[in-house]
């Protein structure tokens, strides 16, 4: 009896087992399965111009040895050569007979060569690509971008890794780094602003750092001879410079004082500081706003308002004053005049070279059609108010 | 057995708005630009009126082959039951495509064999042999899944969205708007959706408003989703397929989280594999209506439909774009058209009496 029941119940239960099999196989994402023999992680780009064509350094992640000693991520640089990005891609392909798989790709290093051109040209294989995600990092940096990746970081063993510390959430709360992703590069190159920014790096030779980070583990250094890696000097990267576009072409490096401006303006700044008459203050509170007022004539108004303390001063203080920690009313209109002039500065930045970097005319077309047709041209001349408030707190 | 009127209205608020997140967005911002939620919005006032009517025409408790068959006869019924079933089977074709395209890009690093796409067959063919009441326990278990999917997904995406970016309003103009509604036609026949599920469940009193008003609400949540969608990608939108699989990857959390936004992908994506398949499933338990020639009719159908579908699939493995162009460019009027006709007449001529069996 209980058999019957039980071959009853089959059919359905089997059609149960097959469904189950088919979403699993349906949802499977092939099992995550990777032929690391075929398959390139690529962690970061670099691109570069050669006249008309590109160069494409793909830096590969070379997993080394699991033990205590020899753990982490080495890596391998290999340059593709070709009219377009695709093209350098596939040489790549040709050369190496791995596959890249891009979609671990977190950083796109745009040489000096590449931005002096409309850098989409670059890019545009990146937005067309579904496999890529658009939430990688965009970064420009002196030199070459294929240099600059190949170079022996002095805190990592991969070039990629020591960039992408400069890029963390912690770094851009310190107010001296300007990140951008694909996405909101490509959002503000697209939109009516025609502009953006994106970190700009700079590689230092670190003293007495010669002998290199003995990141060759496996073989494989991150130049792809163990030999020249022992023997290549170490960089120690900065970005607290800020490019800016107009048009995709690079329209001007801010220098450090501006970058932390225009992160104050964004209201990215926490626990940064900056440095006034050899006083160094400290954000605490951190609010900033570009507005724009269409009376007459337009009128660009930027604000901020921040709370800070005393960080530091080149003096010994008594320990009451370092338990507080307050400013005075001096300092704070001190500190007020600095970052005014700051501001002041990069205003000046963004109308010299015409880049929209408070997105102007963005802010122009959302609020009416017929002031931004009447206005969009001559926008960036506005005249521009500046409001700075620096209060000190406990 | 019948379906309960609950599981009607799960369909209407949850499942349905989820058949529209692949490639309707960035179709609609093409055209409409900023201006993409009035289109839908159009739309979705329309579907919820139709189930306004269909819910309607339900009152009689009778089946549409039924309900024909009781007026012009058994090869009349036959004749109007075939036309609404190759309705479905078109209604059907484009979400398909949408589905093997996102399961080629989103849940694969790189492009994928043709193949991987075909398992889907075997479920629909399953499904589809299986009695249309059936789909109302799978719309108790999709519901709560698709607002899992949704809330997760509009949770992650909403920081990183700027809503300001569909200002000014009504900058796309009335070439935006005409356009939107034209492109989007494709995407809104769910009213047409429950026609073979008429008399299928038992009418309670206030079903059909109801079920408008379930449908609406699914519809706020849609337009929501649009919203941050362009608020995301604003002037980018149109490049961006498979949306809602990529608006959430801009969430600061996950650096720290890995990806467990793909577990909001995932469960809207199974959502979507069942939604898919209904329009064949509507049609194979129309024909089985007509044609009562045994259980294992169904079965056969459901082989043969899927089976012809998966080698159409192939066929036009590389006319996915021309496919688009043509359901929603030149006919575009096929579906909002015959959609409408069929609810419309059929309610003309068989909703005024009710309980009549």
């Amino acid at each position: 009896m209980k058999i019957k029941r039980f071959l009853a119940a089959l059919p359905g239960k089997l059609c149960l087992l097959i469904v189950a099999a088919v979403i699993l196989i349906f949802f499977s994402n092939d099992f995550g399965l990777v032929d690391i023999q075929k398959t390139a992680i690529v962690l970061a780009v670099g691109i570069d111009r050669d006249g008309e064509d590109f160069a494409l350094t793909a830096q590969i992640a070379v997993p080394k040895g699991s033990d205590r000693t020899t753990g982490g991520t080495s890596s391998v640089e290999i340059e593709g050569r070709g009219a377009t990005v695709p093209d350098c891609i596939a040489d790549i392909y040709a050369k190496t007979g791995w596959v890249p798989k891009l979609v671990f790709c977190n950083l796109v290093l745009l040489g000096e060569s590449a931005v002096q051109a409309d850098v989409f040209s670059c890019l545009d294989f990146f937005l067309r690509n579904e496999y890529i995600p658009n939430s990688c990092q965009l970064a420009a940096c002196e030199g070459s971008a294929g240099e600059m990746l190949s170079s022996q970081s002095a805190i990592d063993d991969t070039s990629a890794l020591a960039l992408s510390k400069l890029f963390s959430d912690a770094a851009k709360k310190s107010g001296y780094v300007m990140t951008t992703t694909l996405r909101e590069f490509a959002v503000g190159y697209y939109g009516v602003s025609g502009s953006g920014y994106m970190p700009y790096v700079r590689a230092q030779t670190k003293e007495g750092g010669s002998g290199g980070a003995d990141s060759s583990g496996g073989g494989t250094g991150s130049s792809g001879d163990s030999e020249e890696s022992g023997a290549q000097e170490q960089k120690v990267y900065s970005a607290e410079e800020t490019a800016i576009f107009s048009g995709g072409r690079l329209a001007a490096v801010l220098p450090r004082e501006q970058t932390f401006a225009f992160s104050l303006l964004e209201g990215n700044v926490y626990t940064g500081s900056f440095q006034a008459d050899g006083q160094t203050y400290v954000v605490l509170k951190n609010s900033g706003s570009v507005g724009l007022e269409l009376s007459d004539v337009p009128m660009a108004t930027l604000s901020l308002e921040l709370r800070v303390q005393l960080y530091g001063t080149r003096e010994a203080s008594p320990p009451e004053e370092i338990a507080k920690s307050m400013l005075t009313p001096e300092q704070e209109a001190r500190a007020e005049e600095v970052l005014t002039g700051y501001l002041s500065d990069l205003w000046d930045s963004c109308v010299q070279t015409g880049c929209d970097l408070f997105e102007l005319r963005t802010k122009l077309y959302r609020t009416s059609l017929a002031e931004y047709g009447k206005w969009k041209d001559s926008i960036l001349s506005a005249a521009v108010k500046i409001e700075t408030s620096v209060k000190s707190v406990s | 057995m019948k379906l309960g009127s609950r599981q009607i209205l799960f369909f209407l608020a949850a499942v349905a708005p989820v058949g529209k997140l692949i490639l309707l967005p960035p179709q609609l911002a093409a055209v409409a630009g900023n201006d993409l939620l009035y289109p839908v919005l159009a739309q979705i006032a329309v579907q919820a009126a139709l189930i306004f009517c269909v819910l309607l025409l339900s009152r009689r408790e009778r089946t549409v082959y039924a309900m024909l068959e009781g007026s012009i006869g058994g090869v009349g019924a036959k004749i109007v039951t075939w036309a609404l079933v190759l309705f479905l089977l078109y209604t059907s074709f484009m979400p398909l495509v949408e589905q093997k395209l996102l399961v080629q890009s989103i849940f694969y690093d790189t492009i994928p064999s043709y193949i991987v796409f075909a398992p889907f067959f075997l479920l629909a063919a399953y499904l589809c042999s299986r009695p249309l009441a059936c789909t109302g326990r799978i719309w108790d278990i999709l519901a709560p899944l698709s607002l899992f999917g949704m809330a997760g997904i509009l949770l992650f995406s909403v920081g990183e969205a700027d809503y300001g970016a569909i200002l000014p309003v009504g900058a796309a103009g009335l070439p935006g708007f005409s356009g939107g509604v034209m492109r989007t036609c494709a995407w809104f026949f769910d009213a047409a959706l429950l026609l073979p599920f008429v008399g299928r469940f038992d009418y309670k009193k206030g079903l059909a408003w109801k079920g408008a008003v379930c449908y609406l609400a699914g519809g706020a949540v849609l337009l929501f989703f649009l919203a941050t969608f362009y608020g995301v990608f604003s002037d980018i939108s149109v490049i961006q397929v498979f949306a809602f699989a990529k608006m959430s990857h801009f969430f600061a959390g996950l650096t720290v989280l890995g990806r467990i936004d793909y577990l909001f992908i995932f469960a809207l994506a199974f959502v979507m594999v069942f939604y898919t398949a209904l329009p064949v499933h509507g049609a194979v338990q129309l024909v089985a209506d007509g044609f009562p020639a045994g259980k294992w009719l169904p079965a056969l159908l459901s082989v043969g439909a899927n089976g012809v579908l998966l080698a159409l699939l192939f066929f036009f493995n590389f006319d996915a774009d021309n496919i688009l162009s043509a359901v929603t460019g030149n006919v575009f009027w096929l579906i909002p058209a015959i959609g409408a006709a069929f609810i419309l007449l059929l309610l003309l001529f068989y909703g005024r009496r009710r309980h009549e069996n």
